[in-house]
């Protein structure tokens, strides 16, 4: 298989004018980049590469076979030009050097980009309770804490290390959450991803820290194809964070990940989101990330709960659904999500609760802010089952309009076919008051700290979910991106 | 892709395309014949619908696509529909048979000064009712509503000038006679225009003589600037009957519209109520109560635009839904850029008292203003354990607090209904479905 580097001449005098966007730079280091196109001798080289066993090939191949027959899906409420998917590579990767024995041997590149990010890798990350399983370019490069989860007998790593080492829970539940025909972008994914995260938590356990990841798209022109998996087994608890920041460029970056999430029987998954890949040119729109992720989750054993936080403040499209599967009995699915768009942003974003076992639960908070020319959509989906006996929903969005050129709209679907259901659903969509901003204006707050007042009391539920770091940086977000739209 | 029909192998399209080929052929040239064209051009455009189209997600619209034999129009007399006339529209009433205006039923004798009623052929003489009305269906979303203009012959034109504010009531009755076996449908088209300051009350009621027909129905409000309409629309088809609807409602300044829906249930059902608020001030109200039971289905489709600021609209929908019936409610509020100081309410409730039966609701908004205040809401539940607790422990039967409890539940649209005549109708008719089902 041909490779090539990329050239990178160019990209600073690109950067060197475009200062807006704060984490918008780029490292350089020689990429390993396949050149663009997609056919099957591309995902053979693709396996080869990573060393994988051969079912992971035959998923592959299984899953590019099945994206072949499907259409590109058109019933977002988004528009965005065609993507050519044969414009894209596959693969890229900083070039393997000897193995890492300490972070001393990373690139110190590497280190000053995260550094820039605000995540250090360094000893004090460890006193803070954070692992930090740091994807760049789609691979790991180091992971810390590793041998303190492993104590336990987590297995917190990047996927294709999870590949070599315990094939066999991969083989076992990859894909059933979220089948390779699923949709479009999931069957993509399914062929050609590279790398992502693997958790596996034994029974009885309760991960002693938060696990967080921080992905980056790096070389230009490159989908990002993650891949993550987290299966928590009985008894057990996990909290994963996933935050993500991109360098601007002007070719717009599809980012279609896929995340499954399983957890057996008590078992509990809270996994939170902090988003903001560069949305593209305030005034054209140009170069902003397409953010199409399939995230869902499957509460197979009885009593267990998957919670999902997420605050989506970047990309040009974001149209993702974090989706709950209420399998066992009793079990509990949770949505909390703040969707901030401005500039020409678009977002369809939402959540599926789909109640299959007795005596299930479901909450959804979703707080849409739209400033600017953005357009934000919720949809989501409840869907209560024949035989999910008391099942019980209750779905909260609300939005927010800033400024007289966005949309905000809200679709949800309701299907209800038991009469032991109880669900309640509201939705309301205003301007922000007038009366709460004079009330604080009055009080000498300038009118743009109180509309962030006001939007972040707005958010405070959804908020409040998040782990605390999260909750802080979710905040400052909020404040950065509403900083010129409001005035 | 379309499946193909059991009897004649085509698809839906190609089958309706060849029957309204012959459809042309047979009748005599009219003034209707351009808008067949045109409903049959928009009907090629639209396709024919299944469930994976937006608009038909809950529908089943496969046990439609064998019916578009057009009803031939069978001599029914007036002691066949007395049942179905309200009282006090005795003497304004307008009857239409099969889809076609029936002067020796009707009787216009009560109406208002002014009030003028022609047929649908003689309106369309004028080119502007004509103009309004091609380009409605050059315009149409809706598969059926264009299948309607593509077959149908007659309709009728009704004219409340300007100012005049009515005292009598009207009743439009729609008689499907199903005299000509299975699967026939008919098409019946109506057009009001209340003009200017007038006010009007119409009732539009649904009624079938025997048979599994289908009756495929589209009308026009137009609604003058300042003018107010009430209208109460009332589905009592035979049980087998198929009755798809669509309404379009044009609002102009300062204009109102309160309307009501009941269904009493049938095999299927399906109204598409389309709303323009087109000018400021103009105001939008809508109820809806369905009791259903057996395999019964009620479908609500509704696209409620704000074209103008300061509009308002308000739709509320309450379904009982037993045994193995089916309702749904689909309703989007788009709120235009323009449409500045929108205020907009849409409630769904659903009281589910069965393991079979479904209840789906897509309460949707649209908004591209951004100072309006637009809320939704949607529940599903049961009988209340503790109010039904409450009323056993003050000595009532389970099966007379069950009886009392879904009656009220349906009781607070029911008591919104303008005409006191439907009102009464309503009541007695669900009061007895309502018992049946405690059995």
């Amino acid at each position: 298989m041909e490779t090539k580097s990329s050239s990178r001449s160019d990209v600073s005098e690109v950067l060197s004018d475009k200062e807006e966007y704060k984490f918008g730079f780029v490292t350089d280091i020689e990429a390993d980049v396949f050149p663009k196109g997609l056919n099957e001798d591309v995902i053979r080289a693709l396996s080869a590469k990573k060393k994988e066993p051969k079912f992971m090939l035959d998923f592959r191949l299984k899953a590019y076979k099945k994206w072949l027959t499907m259409k590109e899906p058109d019933w977002q409420y988004c528009k965005y030009p065609k993507i050519d998917y044969q414009d894209i590579s596959y693969y890229a990767a900083p070039k393997p050097k000897k193995k890492l024995e300490s972070l001393d041997e990373v690139d110190p590149e590497l280190l000053e980009t995260f550094e820039k990010l605000g995540i250090s890798l360094d000893e004090q990350k460890r006193i803070s309770n954070v692992a930090v399983d740091a994807v760049f370019d789609s691979v790991s490069v180091a992971t810390t804490h590793k041998k303190k989860l492993m104590e336990q007998g987590i297995i917190f790593c990047s996927f294709s290390e999870a590949l070599l080492e315990y094939p066999e829970l991969i083989e076992e539940y990859l894909g059933t959450v979220v089948p390779i025909g699923d949709n479009y972008f999931a069957a993509l994914n399914s062929a050609v991803f590279t790398d992502g995260s693997f958790v596996y938590i034994p029974p009885d356990t309760i991960s002693p820290m938060e696990l967080s990841t921080y992905f980056r798209i790096n070389t230009e022109e490159t989908g990002q194809f993650e891949r993550t998996l987290i299966i928590c087994s009985e008894n057990s608890h996990v909290s994963y964070l996933e935050g993500c920041t991109a360098p601007q460029f002007d070719t717009n970056q599809l980012h279609a990940a896929v995340v499954e999430l399983i957890t057996l029987e008590n078992a509990e998954i809270k996994y939170s989101t902090v988003q903001n890949w560069y949305s593209g040119d305030r005034e054209t729109g140009a170069g902003g990330v397409y953010n199409f992720v399939t995230k869902r989750g499957k509460c197979v054993g009885n009593g267990s709960k998957i919670s999902w936080t997420q605050v989506e403040a970047g990309s040009a499209i974001t149209w993702k659904y974090p989706s709950c599967i209420l399998q066992g009995d009793n079990t509990v699915g949770e949505f909390y999500s703040v969707a901030l768009t401005n500039g020409l942003m678009q977002a369809d974003t939402g959540t599926k609760m789909i109640h299959l076992g007795n005596n299930t639960r479901s909450s959804i908070i979703s707080k849409g802010i739209s400033a600017d020319q953005s357009n934000n959509s919720y949809r989501g989906l409840v869907k209560v089952g024949k035989n999910a006996k008391n099942a019980r929903n209750y779905t909260q969005c609300d939005s927010m309009l800033v400024g007289d050129k966005c949309g905000a709209n809200t679709f949800p679907y309701i299907e209800t076919a038991n009469s032991s259901v109880q669900l309640e659903h509201e939705a309301s969509t205003s301007k922000i008051s007038e009366e709460q901003l004079f009330y604080l204006e009055q009080r000498g707050i300038s009118r743009e700290n109180a509309i962030t007042l006001v939007i972040n009391g707005f958010c405070k539920e959804v908020f409040k979910q998040l782990p605390m770091e999260f909750s802080v940086e979710a905040q400052k977000l909020l404040t950065l991106k509403l900083e010129n739209s409001v005035g | 892709m379309s499946s193909l029909t059991a009897e004649t192998g085509l698809t839906p399209e190609a089958e309706l395309l060849e029957s309204h080929k012959k459809f042309m052929e047979d009748k005599s040239s009219s003034n209707f014949s351009s808008l067949n064209k045109i409903g049959a051009q928009q009907f090629e455009k639209l396709g024919y619908p299944n469930s994976k189209h937006e608009m038909f997600t809950f529908v089943n619209t496969k046990s439609v696509a064998t019916g578009f034999v057009s009803a031939k129009g069978s001599e029914v007399n007036k002691g066949q529909i007395a049942e179905f006339v309200y009282s006090g529209c005795e003497r304004s009433l307008v009857v239409l048979v099969d889809g076609q205006y029936r002067e020796n039923l009707s009787d216009l004798s009560d109406l208002d000064n002014g009030v003028k009623l022609v047929s649908g052929e003689e309106a369309l003489a004028d080119s502007k009712i004509r103009e309004y009305l091609e380009s409605s269906v050059q315009d149409e979303n809706d598969t059926f509503a264009a299948i309607n203009a593509a077959f149908c012959q007659d309709g009728l034109f009704l004219d409340i000038p300007a100012k005049v504010v009515m005292q009598s009531t009207i009743q439009i009755l729609a008689i499907s006679s199903g005299a000509n076996g299975e699967n026939e449908s008919s098409y019946p088209r109506v057009l009001v225009r209340v003009g200017d300051l007038a006010e009007a009350k119409i009732i539009v009621r649904y009624a079938g003589l025997k048979g599994n027909y289908f009756v495929n129905s589209v009308q026009d409000f137009l609604i003058g600037n300042g003018a107010g309409l009430g209208l109460v629309q009332v589905e009592t088809d035979q049980k087998e009957a198929r009755n798809f609807s669509k309404t379009r409602l044009i609002l102009n300044r300062d204009s109102r519209f309160s309307g009501a829906n009941v269904s009493y249930g049938s095999a299927l059902t399906r109204c598409h109520l389309e709303a323009r608020l087109k000018a400021t001030g103009s105001e939008f109200r809508f109820n809806s109560v369905g009791v259903l039971e057996k395999k019964e289905q009620v479908h609500h489709y509704m696209r409620v635009y704000h074209e103008a600021a300061q509009c308002s609209s308000d739709m509320h929908f309450k379904n009982i839904v037993n045994d193995q019936s089916r309702s749904s409610v689909d309703g989007t509020v788009i709120v235009e850029q323009d449409a500045q100081l929108t205020n907009s309410d849409q409630l769904i409730n659903n009281l589910l008292l069965s393991d079979e039966a479904h209840a789906d609701s897509k309460p949707n908004l649209i908004i591209n203003a951004d100072d309006v205040k637009c809320t939704h809401g949607n529940t599903v539940g049961q009988i209340d354990e503790e109010q039904l607790f409450y009323l056993k422990a003050r000595g009532l039967s389970e099966a007379i607090a069950k009886t009392l409890l879904t009656k009220s539940f349906a009781a607070s649209i029911v008591e919104t209904i303008e005409f006191p005549s439907v009102r009464k109708n309503v009541e007695e008719t669900l009061l007895k479905k309502l018992e049946a089902n405690d059995g």
